[in-house]
């Protein structure tokens, strides 16, 4: 892998909160949108280009006393999902090439 | 559930338009200041609207175009990550603008007026020449590929050129659907409304043609208001009543507008009001109210939400009548417009009365 497992939010994506504490994703660029629940909220908010998959997952597991045992890989798949769609996005190691 | 601010903010930027439609409901409408604002309050909006995950925003008039700064308009519109849309009547549409448009890759339409299906007809009411610039616009548009959306009003003087219109739209300029309305008792069109607007008859014929139109182009013509509108609802409603059938979950209230829970407009001197078609009913001011609190709080735009409990049987307008159970009020524009009250049903697009007056269903 030459990424770097930090992910990190794609900056011309909004974040529209709604009342019910779920909120909107949505790319200005291509139009395209999702719903997200409120712990697809807390995760998006945790996806600052400094903190790994499994640091999100910690910080999930003690704010949302609920969380399922599975939420490790439910976290990333969500996670996948979103840069598949480009709303997330993974900085990408520098090489050095030496000749 | 209230959404926490508007999905779509409706912007009249401008109070100028090259064209004096005969059934425009922009002008002469006494309640209006007719003022704009300048570049750097629309600006500054922008800024309020970008912090509030405001989506959209519709760019209307007058005549969006006509503003030279536009492009600067748009930059902060993009730089608040919201797309865009115009109401136009598409004759300033030129390359250099296209051009620009296309570049933002934000602009989610330009919907652009076309009433006729040739000068003749088109310009009776919009004034010569304008049919000619209104294609060529759109013809631009679609050399950028920029999404065009063409409104076609109704009115006395295009209702039996229907069927051309609708050739002409979707078969020679290609495109792919058109929404349709009819002149409505707002503005310039009160002056105007015994030449433009649809007699019982011609309303009929209109609901027919467009009706039938809309089984040969399945898909491609649309209404949310006037004659095609009205003549699906209304067979509707007929049906369900002959039917004995039971209450429709929109019926027997007025619940026929649900713009107030999702978006909001601006008026081109910055008063913030709830449509459009509301325009003398002023919320606040941008730039000095939040548009937060008056989509949270205001009182006017929460008892326009709340219309939605007032049972239409309480009104002596609706006094005996057997479609109240699948009936809906309908606009309380129009309602305000020609009743003096928004907590009314709209006589406009009444069933019973249009039966009355001699109108018969198809």
């Amino acid at each position: 892998m030459n990424q770097i497992d930090r992910p990190i939010t794609n900056p011309i994506v909004v974040l529209r909160e709604e009342s019910d504490d779920w909120a909107i994703l949505f790319n200005p660029d291509t139009a395209n949108a999702v719903g997200i629940n409120p712990v697809g909220v807390a995760v998006w908010k945790m996806i600052d280009g400094k903190r790994r998959i499994k640091d999100i997952v910690l910080e999930i597991k003690a704010s949302f006393k609920n969380a399922s045992e599975s939420a490790f890989e439910e976290i990333s798949s969500f996670v996948d999902t979103l840069a598949k769609h480009n709303y997330v996005g993974y900085e990408l190691k520098t090489t050095t090439i030496v000749e | 559930m209230l959404m926490n601010t508007p999905r779509t903010v409706d912007i009249e930027v401008t109070t100028h338009c090259n064209l004096r439609c005969r059934y425009c409901y922009f002008f002469n409408n006494p309640a209006v200041d007719y003022r704009e604002l300048p570049t750097d309050e629309w600006l500054k909006f922008f800024d309020e609207l970008g912090s509030l995950g405001v989506m959209n925003v519709v760019l209307a008039g007058g005549e969006p175009f006509i503003r030279d700064d536009l492009p600067i308009l748009l930059e902060g519109i993009i730089r608040n990550r919201m797309r865009f849309s115009f109401l136009s009547n598409g004759t300033l549409i030129d390359d250099k603008i296209a051009d620009f448009i296309a570049g933002t890759h934000r602009c989610e339409y330009i919907q652009v007026s076309v009433d006729g299906s040739c000068a003749k007809i088109h310009d009776s009411c919009r004034g010569k020449g304008s049919f000619a610039r209104a294609i060529r616009g759109i013809r631009t548009l679609q050399r950028h590929r920029i999404n065009v959306a063409v409104r076609v009003t109704i009115h006395r003087n295009n209702v039996t050129d229907l069927e051309n219109i609708a050739h002409f739209l979707l078969e020679e300029l290609n495109i792919p659907s058109f929404g349709t309305n009819s002149a409505g008792y707002l503005g310039t069109c009160r002056l105007n409304a015994e030449d433009v607007m649809l007699n019982i008859q011609e309303r009929q014929l209109a609901m027919t043609t467009l009706l039938h139109l809309a089984e040969k182009y399945p898909g491609r013509i649309s209404a949310t208001a006037g004659p095609l509108y009205e003549g699906k609802e209304w067979r509707r409603m007929e049906d369900a009543r002959t039917q004995g059938a039971p209450i429709f979950s929109n019926g027997g209230r007025l619940t026929g507008c649900g713009c107030p829970s999702n978006k909001i407009t601006v008026r081109a001197d910055g008063a913030i009001i709830p449509c459009a078609m509301l325009a003398h009913d002023e919320l606040g001011r941008i730039n000095q109210d939040s548009l937060e609190g008056i989509w949270k709080k205001s009182p006017a735009l929460t008892q326009l939400r709340n219309r939605h409990t007032i049972p239409l049987n309480k009104f002596k307008f609706c006094a005996d009548c057997s479609y109240i159970p699948y009936c809906t009020g309908n606009c309380p524009g129009l309602a305000y417009t020609i009743t003096g009250e928004i907590n009314h049903p709209s006589p406009d697009a009444c069933l019973r009365r249009f039966s009355e007056a001699g109108g018969i269903m198809s």
